[in-house]
């Protein structure tokens, strides 16, 4: 059991509970939630009459968005125990190697959403040299797919206590 | 968990009136109906909840299939009870709202939660067997 761990660090003991396992759960939801309506902020910012250039959200600011969520998608669709064990079944051999493949997609969608976040925000942003207030709307679109990415990262962890508490109470 | 009485009851109901009190006072008192969208949003957050917690049987070990039906619905309900707060939250960065409609719709749509969740609490016990 030790060797086909998916962390490299130990989890502190009172991580395996049933109630932070549910809490984390929840607290990937509100920060999928707060990710989400920054981003909602910015374009409804754009679209108020506090918005006086001619700077605004378009569809182009929200794609990193829905790049990143696709990924997360992905990422916690994938069965963790499919990662470490390659047994056979009905989908074939080498279950595992598929079942990474799929992951490294989800990462790269998730990653391509973090950078496409950064991209627009340079180009958009930066580059043309637009004023402070107007700057929030590309550093929002940053913050909300970082905010993705942490979301996917509490939503894993807690996903991956479920196989200890299950078993700790099965014995 | 304690046993709820009459007085639960009545305390429950003072406070859900409060909030209510609170967000339509945000709306009426500026003239601006956006925040009664909070109110919506509260009433909706548990509904995920109790729908999954139907569809799964958490004490079910042999068949951890439910689990994800379960994480769904609690991610759901997360999204949805931020969503309260960053709502007035949005509508005011944009000076849609004024910020002290914000401040009571945000605290009266957490005063409606708080009702809902603890009277779910209170009046689980019923249920089971």
């Amino acid at each position: 059991m030790e060797e086909d761990r998916l962390f490299k660090f130990r989890r502190p003991a009172w991580l395996n509970s049933a109630w932070a396992r549910s809490a984390g759960v929840y607290s990937a939801g509100a920060l999928f939630s707060l990710a989400f309506y920054i981003l909602m902020d910015a374009a409804v910012w754009s679209g108020s009459a506090l918005n006086g250039s001619d700077v605004h959200v378009t569809f182009v600011d929200w794609l990193p968005l829905i790049f990143s969520s696709l990924g997360m998608l992905i990422i916690n669709s994938v069965e963790k125990a499919r990662l470490s064990a390659d047994s056979f079944s009905y989908s074939g051999s080498g279950v595992a190697w598929k079942a990474r493949v799929v992951l490294f997609l989800g990462f790269a969608a998730l990653a391509g959403g973090m950078a496409g976040g950064v991209t627009v925000f340079v180009l958009k942003f930066v580059v043309p040299n637009v004023g402070w207030p107007m700057m929030g709307m590309g550093v929002e679109n940053v913050v909300a797919n970082g905010l993705v990415m942490l979301s996917s990262v509490v939503l894993w962890v807690s996903q991956n206590m479920e196989d200890e508490y299950s078993y700790n109470l099965s014995l | 968990m304690p046993t709820a009485g009459l007085k639960t009851i009545i305390a429950l109901s003072f406070v859900l009136a409060i909030g209510f009190l609170l967000v339509i006072l945000s709306c009426a008192l500026y003239k601006v109906y956006y925040p009664l969208l909070v109110v919506a949003t509260y009433v909706l957050a548990p509904i995920p909840n109790w729908i999954a917690s139907r569809c799964a049987n958490p004490d079910d070990f042999v068949e951890s299939s439910g689990n994800g039906v379960l994480d769904l619905g609690r991610f759901c309900t997360g999204f949805l009870v931020v969503m309260g707060i960053a709502l007035p939250a949005v509508l005011a960065h944009s000076a849609l709202i004024g910020i002290p409609a914000m401040v009571m719709s945000i605290i009266g749509g957490l005063l409606i939660y708080g009702t809902i969740i603890s009277f779910g609490m209170f009046f689980q016990e019923e249920q089971e067997f």
